[in-house]
């Protein structure tokens, strides 16, 4: 049952429409469902965009004939006819635009340039929000590129915040549409810092904007380079944890596996497994429970078999189970970078509790072989990682205990003590100080 | 007499009066209690036949027996009059001669009977004296003489009531006669008159025409029912009387004005008033006209009882719903009234008719009659015996209120007034929300059975109204019957969304609570869990009233127990554990009155708390409580206890260790009898690591029967005491041991092999235990990394300088306002080095991991009532382990933002959840 743990109905009522072709498309290729089933998915979802051509394609190889339905035949002309509509009351603007030479003109002043563009070229609040418009139309016909150029001038021109951000969102799909991530990432905190600034009538509205900004910045943070660490600020973040919390829960397993692969937020592991354990009533996966049955119950057997099934959901998660063909393989490099740190998580709690190891059952917990297993220790001896032996004879592992000296624990906890006490005496001093100068210079 | 002067009405009729007294006495003794009604009758009969004679031919002879009965009323009034002014020596003098007086009576009567004159005497004395006695200041005035006179009366009536006990209890306990000639005799003497006509119900119309035109017809009338109407009611039937047609709405309007006008007035029956103009509503001109006498009728009726600590007399209250029902089925009528009670109305507005098109203005409002209806049920409940029939039979009554409410609610909605239907709706809610499905189903079920009761509750109404048939005649329109769905939670969702949705904040506050408290009988923890903790509602309790405040200790007791049921057993504590912490449970659930050997309370403090107390059938049951409570206790402090002497933190549950060392100081043990001895005993036996026998003890208790899922509680309970026992076993002798194989472990508990592995790994880990395992050969080898005294003291004396310095701090920036610059963040460190620095640190933290969400979440308010609540015990859990907290800063920040949610107004997006949910 491959597809027991897909997210995808979950996560699609969160996305826009067009957002969730990539989506679809992996999970065609993954063959989770029937292809029929998202065939017909496909075009339901096609049916409210302006994409009436590709939806017509997909109805011909669905039921395999060269009929077109009518209302499909019907909307294309409505499209048609509307984008002549929209395209001519925008056309002022957009010549304006066009010409790099006016553009120069423009100022970082939003007022003087409307009022400019009024006095010197007829162009009044009605064509701007025809821009708008035009814009969305074109993002609705899949011209992602015009309609994030489009957006972008918008903004520069438009002065009603509402649109502004609806313009930004647009701009965000855009560029995730067209996978570029970095200009993608910016919109993405721009608009973040909008959605916490911005006094909204609800508090329920500011909540659904954050779950969206989660849901979309899914696509930007497992592709672009610094995403691992852009999604654990981001998810982290109080008011975004709350909001996942009270309303998206299928978000842990994004957020706890870029905990998992990220080495150097191992810091936030502890308050993961605290929000995975209060959220466990509502949203368990794969993922969720290995790391609770290994920092939970250590039940090692149990997040053995729980990684096994760590791993097939990566495969089939469309955001986790990227491709990545080099050569003639073809890897997941999310999936090996997973197990690579869940083995060692394992690895090293399994360290922290025992003096005494059977290499061979470790390698059976780590799913490795015996050579590999014992490879994989030496490894970790040599870089210091680790503070043990290897008893080549008996086949096991022997932990140095080493216990942390009484002394060492009481001068380190006493350490700073000496450091605060001094700032706090010299604040104190200091102003004592400077007032009593004052009232000698002042003689 | 004196009274006499008050009586304007009756001043033209001089002959009628003579007569007044005999009336009144007859009856009396006609509403005498039913034991003595026979002999009561023949007696009755005699003094109404001739009291009638004396109407026409004034007083001349009279029989003996009927001139010592007189004697007796006129004492009774001296005493009466006596009693006004305050004047004890006059009542003593007048008691005795009563006594004299009872003897030629019964003498006379030849019966032992004693007459009811002399009853109401007694009591009336006996009240007096009570209300005397209670007057300190009053007392204080008194002359010498008076006060020694007050001194033997109180001895004598003492003394002599004895005797008469169960009479006078008999009186006091028929409540018709009683409250009337109780409430009218204290404060209006003249309207004992009036009173009499009270109960006598108006005779059907022929009766009613004959009586205007002659008086004498009254002797024809067998005396069954002895008439005798003051001057004023004579007029009004001959008004009504004459034929319906041609009264007019002015007639019925003026006399409405003339009845209303004298609402509160000295002499002026409270239940007279409820006749008079149920009387009226029957004559009414237009549905309009007798809507709004409909309303005063109402209102009166909730007059009839002044007292804030009585209740409203049942029969009373159901005739009260009769005539809501009657109030809705005219709106429902005629859509075009509208009831309103904020614009000042056109004086004329009723007259207009059926045929008037646009909306016509009745002043009232059915939210407040519902609430007040409500209420009155609450304090009838409150005030009776839960241990009676009569608890039962009022219990049955809430189908009738539950129906009202419904049709109200369904009114209020289709006219478009959510505000009000979502009050309307919380009356509901409070009424489901404590009933398990089980409870719940046998109401529904009641309540369609209840068309017998509801019968006789028709026939009462019609007996009442046995004068004109009705000029505006209203058919039923709204249904009688309420209509529940299938289950509780169906109906509470319903309800709960429509107050959050209009409802005000103090009534979604309380139905949020309610909403907890339901889910949580439900077993839905989680679901509870999250409403609490969203809605914020800890935070603010303390600023609510007394009420909700109960309220949310009563939703935060059953969150405990669902805790504890799903075997959670730190929430279940951190539920329960404020709840006793101030050994005052009773009175923070309202559930009954503690005793406080320290503080005396005074009068007004105990009736306070006696209006709030919960009714019966309400009550959570405090032995299942306390279990739940002590037992938790139990299982997170035994083996805290058995940790080594300078590992050991703070105690978690302080009530829990002062009864320990209570039942430790005990020389001899005996057998455990209550919740607390075997509690007790459990521990005992759970220190030693006997998790056999402590769970013995503790499933030897009787509260179990009361868990739907007792054998699944105890089944996980038996595992929890298992584990901990592990815990406390290890903890305890791990000194001792170099080693201890798994198998021997595993069979000693007799728990799973990776239940236990996981355990002891978990100790290991979070350094509790100083061991590792050897996996070879499955054994925990123990490290024996002895921290010596001096250590431990000086582990401690490290954390106190910590704290020393971070209080330091904080004073430096409450006085300058800023921040100390240039330090490190210093909660965060002081977290960081006492993590890497040992079992001190791992400990606590732990402790904040596992307890993190217990302690932010729920260390909110439990008040308590009287003039305890405002000290309530806040954050009593979280303030006494405060260094842990700063140290725990981070961690314990997460949980606590949790509920801040979305930043400002919070409830909202719980509102949301509540929907959803």
């Amino acid at each position: 049952m491959a597809s027991t743990h897909d997210l995808t109905w979950k996560v699609a009522p969160h996305l826009d429409r067009h957002l969730v072709f990539p989506l679809l498309e992996f999970l065609q290729e993954r063959q989770l469902y029937n292809d029929e089933e998202i065939l017909k998915a496909k075009i339901e979802l096609l049916s409210e965009t302006n994409m009436v051509d590709y939806a017509m394609d997909i109805h011909k190889s669905l039921y395999h004939t060269d009929q077109v339905p009518q209302e499909m035949i019907d909307r294309r002309v409505e499209v048609v006819a509307r984008l002549k509509s929209l395209e001519e009351s925008a056309a002022p603007l957009i010549s304006f635009l066009q010409n790099a030479a006016l553009v120069q003109e423009l100022r970082p002043d939003k007022q003087y340039n409307i009022q400019m563009l009024n006095e010197r070229y007829q162009i009044g609040a009605d064509q701007i929000e025809a821009l708008y418009q035009y814009a969305k139309f074109q993002f609705e016909c899949g011209n992602y590129s015009g309609a994030a150029d489009y957006l972008y001038q918008y903004r520069a021109l438009c002065t009603n915040p509402e649109r502004s951000l609806s313009a930004l969102w647009g701009k965000l799909a855009a560029e995730v549409l067209m996978q570029n991530w970095d200009i993608a990432l910016e919109e993405l905190n721009r608009l973040k810092e909008i959605i916490d600034s911005k006094n909204f009538a609800s508090p329920l509205t500011q909540l659904q904007n954050r779950i969206w900004l989660m849901h979309w910045s899914l696509f930007i943070f497992f592709n672009h380079e610094n995403g691992r660490n852009g999604i654990i600020d981001l998810f982290f973040h109080d008011r975004y944890l709350n909001a996942i919390q009270t309303n998206a829960h299928h978000l842990l397993r994004y957020l706890a596996t870029a905990v998992v692969v990220n080495k150097r937020r191992r810091n936030v592991l502890k308050d993961l497994i605290k929000v995975i354990q209060q959220e466990q009533y509502c949203y368990k996966d794969p993922i969720t429970e290995f790391l609770e049955c290994l920092y939970v119950n250590y039940d090692f057997e149990g997040a053995q078999t729980k990684l096994c099934e760590c791993e097939q959901v990566i495969l089939n998660d469309p955001f986790l189970g990227k491709r990545v063909e080099e050569g003639n393989f073809v890897t997941v490099p999310l999936r090996d970078e997973f197990l690579e740190n869940a083995r060692l998580f394992i690895f090293e709690t399994y360290c922290r509790i025992h003096q005494c190891i059977d290499i061979s059952t470790l390698a059976e917990k780590m799913n490795m072989s015996y050579d590999e297993a014992e490879r994989f220790i030496v490894n970790l001896v040599r870089s210091s990682k680790l503070d043990a032996k290897i008893d080549s004879v008996s086949g096991t592992l022997v932990m140095s205990t080493n216990h942390i000296n009484v002394h060492e624990q009481i001068i380190e906890s006493l350490k700073n003590l000496n450091m605060r006490t001094y700032m706090l005496a010299k604040n104190i001093v200091e102003p004592a100080q400077a007032a009593a100068q004052a009232s000698a210079a002042a003689r | 007499m004196a009274s006499r002067f008050w009586a304007d009405t009756e001043s033209e009729e001089e002959e009628e009066e003579i007569t007044q007294s005999d009336d009144e006495g007859s009856e009396e003794s006609a509403t005498a209690p039913s034991g003595w009604v026979n002999k009561a009758k023949s007696y009755l009969k005699g003094a109404a036949s001739d009291s009638d004679d004396s109407d026409t031919q004034g007083r001349t002879v009279k029989s003996t027996r009927e001139r010592r009965n007189e004697e007796m009323l006129s004492t009774l009034e001296q005493i009466r009059n006596a009693t006004k002014i305050n004047d004890w020596v006059n009542i003593v003098d007048c008691f005795d001669k009563l006594n004299k007086q009872l003897e030629k009576v019964s003498r006379i009567n030849d019966s032992n009977k004693v007459p009811t004159t002399y009853i109401k005497a007694l009591v009336l004395l006996e009240d007096f004296l009570a209300e005397t006695f209670a007057n300190k200041e009053a007392k204080k005035k008194m002359s010498s003489s008076n006060a020694k006179a007050l001194n033997s009366m109180k001895q004598k009536l003492k003394k002599n009531n004895k005797q008469y006990e169960e009479l006078i209890t008999n009186y006091r306990a028929n409540p018709v006669d009683d409250e009337e000639s109780e409430s009218e005799d204290e404060e209006e003497p003249d309207m004992s008159d009036d009173g009499v006509d009270d109960v006598i119900e108006y005779p059907s119309d022929e009766d009613r025409e004959k009586d205007g035109e002659d008086e004498d017809d009254e002797g024809e009338r067998k005396g069954d029912w002895v008439k005798s109407q003051s001057k004023k009611d004579k007029q009004m039937d001959k008004q009504f009387m004459k034929d319906p047609s041609e009264i007019t709405w002015e007639d019925v309007d003026k006399k409405f004005k003339d009845i209303i006008a004298a609402r509160g007035k000295k002499g002026t029956g409270r239940v007279e008033q409820v006749e008079q103009l149920t009387f009226l509503t029957r004559v009414a001109k237009t549905p309009a006209q007798k809507l709004e006498i409909l309303f005063s009728v109402i209102s009166a009726q909730f007059d009839v009882n002044p007292s804030l600590l009585g209740h409203m007399p049942v029969g009373m209250w159901k005739r009260c719903v009769a005539n809501m029902l009657l109030v809705l089925d005219t709106l429902n009528q005629y859509p075009n009234i509208v009831v309103d009670d904020t614009v000042d109305m056109d004086e004329k507005e009723t007259k207009r008719g059926v045929d008037h098109k646009g909306p016509i203005r009745v002043w009232g409002n059915l939210v407040a009659f519902l609430e007040r209806l409500d209420s009155e049920f609450f304090k009838s409940l409150q005030c009776t015996d839960p241990y009676t029939k009569d608890y039962i039979e009022r219990l049955r009554d809430e189908p009738l209120f539950m129906v009202v409410a419904q049709n109200v609610q369904d009114y209020l909605e289709r006219i478009g007034d959510f505000k009000s239907a979502a009050k309307v709706a919380l009356r509901r809610i409070e009424l489901v929300y404590y009933k398990p499905q089980e409870v719940y189903d046998a109401m529904c079920k009641l309540a369609e059975q209840n068309t017998g009761e509801e019968g006789d509750l028709e026939g009462e109404v019609q007996e009442l109204s046995r004068g004109p048939p009705e000029f505006v005649k209203i058919p039923e329109i709204v249904p009688r019957k309420p209509t529940f769905p299938e289950s509780s939670r169906d109906l509470m969702d319903v309800l709960v969304s429509l107050v959050y949705k209009y409802g005000d904040e103090r009534t979604k506050a309380r139905a949020m609570l309610c909403d907890i408290y339901h889910h949580a009988i439900f077993d839905e923890y989680p679901v509870a869990r999250d409403l609490l903790l969203m809605s914020h509602l800890q935070d603010g309790i303390q600023l609510m009233d007394i009420a909700s405040q109960i309220l949310f200790n009563r939703a935060m007791a059953q969150l405990g127990l669902c805790a504890f049921r799903a075997g959670l057993i730190n929430e279940a504590h951190g539920c329960l554990t404020e709840l006793y912490q101030s050994g005052r449970v009773k009175e923070l659930l309202a559930q009954g009155v503690s005793q406080s050997r320290y503080h005396e309370k005074t009068p007004e403090q105990e009736k306070l708390e006696r209006r709030r107390q919960m009714p019966y059938h309400m009550h959570i049951n405090l032995e299942l409580l306390e279990a739940t409570h002590l037992i938790c206790a139990v299982l997170i402090e035994v083996p805290g206890m058995a940790s080594p002497a300078y590992d050991r933190r703070k105690p978690v549950n302080k009530t829990f260790r002062r009864l320990l060392e209570i039942s430790e100081r005990q020389a001899f043990v005996g057998p455990p009898e209550n919740v607390r001895d075997h509690v007790m005993a459990a521990t005992r036996a759970l220190t030693r690591g006997d998790y056999q026998k402590c769970f013995d003890t503790i499933a030897k208790l009787d509260t179990w029967k009361l868990l739907r899922n007792k054998d699944q509680v105890l089944d996980m309970l038996k595992t929890k005491i298992k584990e901990e026992a592990l815990r406390t076993y290890l903890l305890t002798y791990s000194t001792c041991y170099e080693s201890l194989s798994l198998d021997q472990l595993t069979s000693m508990f007799d728990l799973p092999e990776g239940r236990l592995h996981s355990l002891v790994s978990k100790m290991i880990m979070l350094e509790e235990l100083h061991a590792s395992w050897d996996q070879p050969t499955r054994c925990v080898v123990f490290h024996n990394v002895e921290q010596t005294r001096l250590h431990g003291l000086l582990f401690q004396m490290a954390d106190k300088l910590s704290v020393l310095v971070e209080s330091n701090e904080r004073a430096y920036e409450a006085s300058t306002g800023g921040t100390l610059e240039g330090l490190p963040r210093r909660r965060g460190e002081n977290q960081e080095t006492g993590v890497g620095g040992g079992p001190q640190g791992r400990w606590q933290e732990n402790f904040v991991a596992s307890q993190g969400r217990g302690r932010f979440g729920y260390s909110g308010r439990v008040g308590g009532t009287g003039g305890g609540y405002q000290k309530g015990t806040r954050g009593g859990f979280g303030s006494s382990r405060y260094q842990d907290a700063a140290q725990g800063g981070r961690v314990g920040g997460r949980t606590g933002s949790r509920g801040g949610q979305v930043d400002g107004a919070p409830r909202m997006v719980n509102l949301n959840r509540g929907i959803r949910a």
